[in-house]
């Protein structure tokens, strides 16, 4: 199950990657680094996983040497992920929309007067 | 320990950014209030850097800072930390200076856009952003910081959202920065996964010993990731377009400080985190690139016809000079490729700060449509001039004396190692160095010297505060190229000998005898001999000052050299014309246009990378992933 | 008492020998020789040899006109900055056994000097505002790219080549180039070294920008482009900082390969007539006399033998011309040099 996961999250960076280089639409591009980030997320959490292990919420009493518990780094930085996600998505559709105004298109083969 | 111990100043130097950014969104409405914000702030932190130069520079102690005062426990590096040695200290002071003249210079610059606040908030967010990059001492922290850096440089990029070409540039830079810092945080959970710390002293201990294939995958993608912070070859394009772009005080920042933070996470990499530089495929990895960047860039520069275009690719073009002479692992090699950094930083800024000059008063920096304007703008005319002399390494300015240096230590590393490459890698930075002087005359030529259009007659020189701003530039490029033997004494030679002190580094952070205990084999400190052959001596520069007074002398003394006809009367036809006599025929050779000879011969070359570089977002993106691929590739078959 | 003397001294090196006086009266007469021999080769009777020096003088009586698009301070204080960096590069040039300033006699610091005064006439010109000047600069420009390439490697060839001789591995030291060839021979006696010299002998006329590689101040298309808009003592300055550059590149060029064969004929001199203590003065003056004489064969053979009987080039060809044939001599001679040949 853990293996499946790994093999999820590096097809959905691939995924998100390949929607970036091969789709020509400005939303898509933002949704395949949406789909990248997701594919970074659910790594990170596989990473900090340990099978069987209970959530790593404790007050001081009840840590002791046989807690057995997922790692909570792992879960922490996939919050902040998450957020900054969240940053890089309202930014590039932000510009996607100001860019719609401007060129009167999504197609970024017309986006393209700096160039050379 | 007290408030205002020493230990404090580096977070103190990066939050007192983070806090004027926010202090200028709530209390900034009025213009004063804001610039008198933003200057504290910006001066705070350079303060508190400087006071740290006695300590780390000169006696070498490292600051490690634990946030929280939570030190390591069980021998696990679980708090955030900062970890301050003479590398970092040496970034953080070009960071610190770079962003206090362009902070001064935004007050007149930006006096005429609309939300002034917001841009200072911004601007203020990517000084702490870089600041808290090479200040950090945990890898995860490094990856937020490159974060927010790239937030708000995106945003200030497309700041003049009016502006031909600034939302386009935006975007594009937003979408391959992403997948930049979507590749350093897949980097960095590799690693944790491996050793189950996000501390760079431990993670460097605990990887460096043990390399296997996730670990190897790691290192390709965090060195892509840094690639793009630091813009070289293939991810050029986005600093040529964000630069265009941008306000010019941000160029400035894009340039003197971004790029520096993308060096600075590759110097660590390679250096610290994997300890890889004793390879020689290693060395050849960095001074191809190194190569590859200063050559491409420099020939995509003589092609252009923007002002700051041409300024963006020259600036990854001297990246290239830096990290080709890092790549070299000689502490000459990084000293020199050190010094050329923060002249880089100093001369770029001084560039950068004149284009947004001629950007202010003209409202154009098309190559093509100005000209003449030293009649019109003489002092700018003049910086300009010394941050173009000293880009092209002409004798006594600074650059000079960073090229030389970087030209002996490839020359010495191809004797040494008796491989004809570097041989090669010298070549191609000499003759890059001409290719610099040639655009450099290319815009003198268009900006500056020829004859002025007339929609620019009424073209008045910029406001004082902007020329002060130039001014600290110009001064530190002839200070620095004057006085070689201080800055390698007191910045470079500290900073490089930081570079070569890994055991130490780690071993600041985690305890005295961890490095050793931890690590396989005890990290090899290596011999350091700082044998330069030679260096600059200004004595020859006294001597051409007093050559050229004496040959003033001699002119003046020689005949009619009187000042009357120095000022000729306006009505007076003989200084109308041109020997030619064709006053309606003007005839000036245009920007793109001036080095025909040279371009007719390379037509082929210089076709093919102007339709390689199609400004579609899509093939920088298919750059981006052929990077990482070939980046995976080496590290997986070669490492 | 010492310190004014040494001051004394060096302000010898700086306006007598190896410095101003030296380099106008050298470069003059280099000048007008080369202006004989073509004379001579065209079947022309030619200006007299000290003709140059008339010129000069007589410029400088000359009213100096600024163009009303020029920046003024750049257009007058161009000429000058370019003259003193050319009498920099001959001060650091080493005369046989004597080298005024032999600390900082350095390849790479010679090879950016030289390209100042290029820089100078450049902005010089750019500063004119004339049009000609425009295409003249860009030319010049072009020039100076495809000389480069050369020049590089020519020096580059010749560090190494001394450098693996002393054991060091490299050696961008001029005084301690001269000191080399002086104790085992001049390096063009070396075969790996010939064709650097051939090479450096086909960049000194680029270079100086005379012909066939004078596209820059092509008189006859663009009234000698950058200088089209001087007049009076600005130009004088020009014009001797042409002929300064001619005895600039020969005398490097006989630093460079000449070392030996040009020390031994001083030698040989002053044991002819020689005694007592005025050995390193009269020692001094013929080496100056050597050189220049060493100078003025070097300028016959590469300046005027190549000038009678070339027609210009285009700008196009020059930069194509050095890029391949002269760079591959001089990238033949490296090779050969880093295979210890």
């Amino acid at each position: 199950m853990i293996l499946l996961n790994y093999i999820a999250s590096f097809f959905l960076i691939a995924l998100g990657f390949y929607t970036i280089v091969t789709k020509y639409n400005l939303v898509k591009t933002v949704i395949g680094l949406c789909i990248a980030d997701y594919g970074v997320n659910l790594l990170i959490i596989t990473i900090g996983f340990n099978p069987g292990g209970t959530a790593p919420i404790f007050t001081w009493n009840e840590l002791n040497p046989q807690s057995f518990f997922v790692d909570p780094i792992p879960q922490a930085l996939t919050l902040t992920s998450i957020v900054i996600g969240a940053c890089v998505t309202a930014m590039s559709l932000a510009l996607v929309i100001k860019l719609e105004e401007q060129y009167g298109t999504l197609d970024t083969r017309e986006i393209r007067r700096l160039r050379g | 320990m007290s408030m205002l111990s020493y230990q404090h100043f580096p977070i103190y130097a990066i939050m007192s950014l983070f806090l004027g950014a926010f202090l200028v969104v709530m209390l900034g409405k009025n213009r004063a209030v804001r610039n008198a914000l933003a200057f504290i702030s910006v001066s705070a932190s350079l303060g508190f850097l400087l006071a740290l130069v006695k300590r780390v520079m000169i006696d070498g102690e490292v600051i490690a800072y634990w946030m929280g005062g939570r030190v390591p426990a069980g021998g696990y590096a679980i708090g955030i930390a900062l970890e301050v040695d003479a590398l970092s200290l040496f970034f953080g002071l070009l960071i610190a200076v770079a962003v206090f003249v362009s902070c001064v210079y935004s007050f007149s610059y930006m006096s005429h856009d609309d939300n002034v606040r917001e841009y200072y908030t911004l601007f203020l967010m990517l000084a702490g952003g870089v600041m808290g990059l090479v200040l950090s001492g945990d890898l995860f922290n490094m990856f937020i910081m490159v974060e927010i850096l790239t937030f708000a440089a995106v945003a200030l990029t497309a700041f003049r959202n009016t502006a031909a070409g600034a939302l386009e540039a935006a975007f594009k830079y937003l979408v391959v920065g992403c997948m930049g810092s979507t590749c350093i945080l897949v980097g960095t959970v590799m690693l944790y996964a491996q050793a189950h710390t996000l501390n760079f002293a431990q993670l460097s201990a605990l990887i460096a010993g043990d390399m296997n294939t996730a670990t190897k995958v790691a290192f390709a993608l965090l060195f892509i990731g840094f690639s793009t912070k630091a813009f070289i070859v293939p991810f050029h394009p986005l600093a040529a377009d964000a630069h265009g772009a941008a306000p010019a005080s941000i160029s400035v920042l894009i340039s003197g400080v971004l790029t520096k933070s993308g060096l600075y996470g590759i110097i660590r990499l390679t250096y610290f985190l994997f300890q890889s530089m004793g390879l020689g495929s290693m060395q050849f990895l960095l001074v191809f690139v190194g190569s590859l960047s200063m050559f491409i860039c420099v020939t995509m520069a003589l092609a252009q016809h923007d002002f700051k275009r041409l300024l963006a690719f020259h600036s990854i073009s001297q990246i290239g000079y830096v990290l080709t002479a890092a790549g070299l692992c000689t502490a000459m090699g990084i000293s020199a490729g050190l010094y050329h950094a923060m002249n880089h930083t100093i001369f770029k800024g001084l560039l950068f700060l004149a284009a947004g000059a001629v950007l202010h008063q003209t409202g154009t920096t098309d190559l093509g449509r100005l000209g003449g304007l030293s009649k019109r703008m003489p002092h700018t005319t003049v910086l300009f001039l010394i941050g173009a002399f000293s880009i092209s390494g002409i004798p006594p300015f600074n650059g000079f004396a960073s090229k030389w240096m970087i030209y002996q230590a490839t020359y010495m590393k191809a004797v040494e190692s008796g491989n004809i490459g570097f041989l090669l890698v010298t070549i191609i930075a000499l003759v890059t160095s001409v290719l610099t002087l040639a655009s450099f005359v290319k815009v003198s030529q268009s900006v500056f010297f020829g004859r002025l259009p007339a929609e620019f007659e009424n073209v008045k020189e910029v406001p004082f505060g902007m020329r002060f701003a130039m001014g600290i530039f110009a001064l530190l490029c002839v200070v620095t190229g004057l006085f070689p033997n201080l800055v390698t004494n007191y910045l470079t030679k500290p900073a490089a000998a930081a570079v070569f002190s890994v055991g130490n580094y780690i071993d600041s952070m985690m305890g005295a005898g961890y490095a050793e205990s931890v690590m396989a084999a005890p990290p090899a400190a290596p011999v350091i001999t700082y044998t330069e052959l030679g260096c600059w001596d200004p004595v020859s520069w006294l001597l051409i000052l007093a050559i050229a007074l004496l040959a003033v002398t001699i002119v003046a003394l020689a005949g009619k050299y009187d000042r009357v006809s120095l000022r000729p009367a306006a009505t007076d036809a003989k200084h109308d014309l041109f020997f030619g006599g064709e006053e309606s025929v003007y005839s000036q050779v245009g920007g793109g246009d001036l080095f025909w000879g040279f371009k007719h011969n390379w037509r082929h070359y210089f076709g093919f990378m102007h339709d390689l570089h199609s400004g579609i977002v899509n093939d920088y993106a298919l750059w981006a992933l052929v990077a990482l691929a070939l980046a995976l590739l080496f590290s997986l078959i070669v490492l | 008492m010492s310190i004014i003397l040494s001051a004394l001294q060096y302000l010898g090196y700086i306006l007598i020998f190896p410095g101003f006086l030296f380099c106008f009266l050298g470069g003059m007469l280099l000048c007008g020789i080369d202006r004989k021999i073509v004379a001579k080769m065209q079947k022309r009777v030619g200006p007299p040899v000290l003709q140059p020096f008339y010129d000069f003088f007589k410029l400088c009586g000359k009213e100096t006109i600024v163009p009303a698009a020029a920046a003024k301070t750049t257009f007058l204080m161009a000429p000058l900055v370019g003259l003193a960096a050319l009498v920099v590069i001959q001060l650091f040039i080493p005369v046989f056994h004597f080298s005024a300033f032999s600390g900082m006699a350095d390849i790479i610091v010679i090879l950016y000097l030289l390209l100042i005064p290029a820089l100078s006439i450049i902005i010089g010109g750019a500063a004119s505002g004339s049009p000609y000047a425009g295409v003249g600069l860009s030319r010049e420009m072009v020039t100076v790219i495809a000389c480069e390439l050369p020049l590089v490697l020519v020096l580059l060839a010749v560090a190494k080549t001394v450098g693996s001789a002393l054991g060091t591995g490299l050696c961008f030291s001029l005084t301690e180039i001269a000191a080399y060839q002086a104790a085992n021979g001049s390096l063009i006696l070396r075969a790996s070294m010939i064709p650097a010299a051939l090479a450096f002998l086909l960049v000194i006329p680029g270079e100086t920008g005379n012909h066939p590689f004078d596209a820059a101040e092509a008189e006859t298309e663009i009234c000698e482009g950058m200088l089209a808009e001087y007049s009076g003592p600005p130009l004088a300055v020009y014009k001797l900082s042409h002929a300064i550059k001619m005895l600039t590149l020969t005398s490097l060029f006989v630093a460079l390969f000449l070392g030996g064969i040009g020390g031994k004929i001083v030698n040989i001199l002053a044991l002819l007539g020689l005694t007592g203590g005025a050995a390193g003065a009269l020692g001094v003056l013929l080496g100056a006399v050597v050189l220049f004489l060493l100078c003025a064969l070097i300028t016959i053979v590469c300046i005027s033998l190549v000038h009678a009987a070339t027609a210009r080039l285009k700008i196009e060809q020059i930069f194509k011309y050095y890029w391949t044939v002269v760079s591959a001599l001089a990238l033949m001679s490296l090779v050969l040099a880093w295979y210890g040949l």
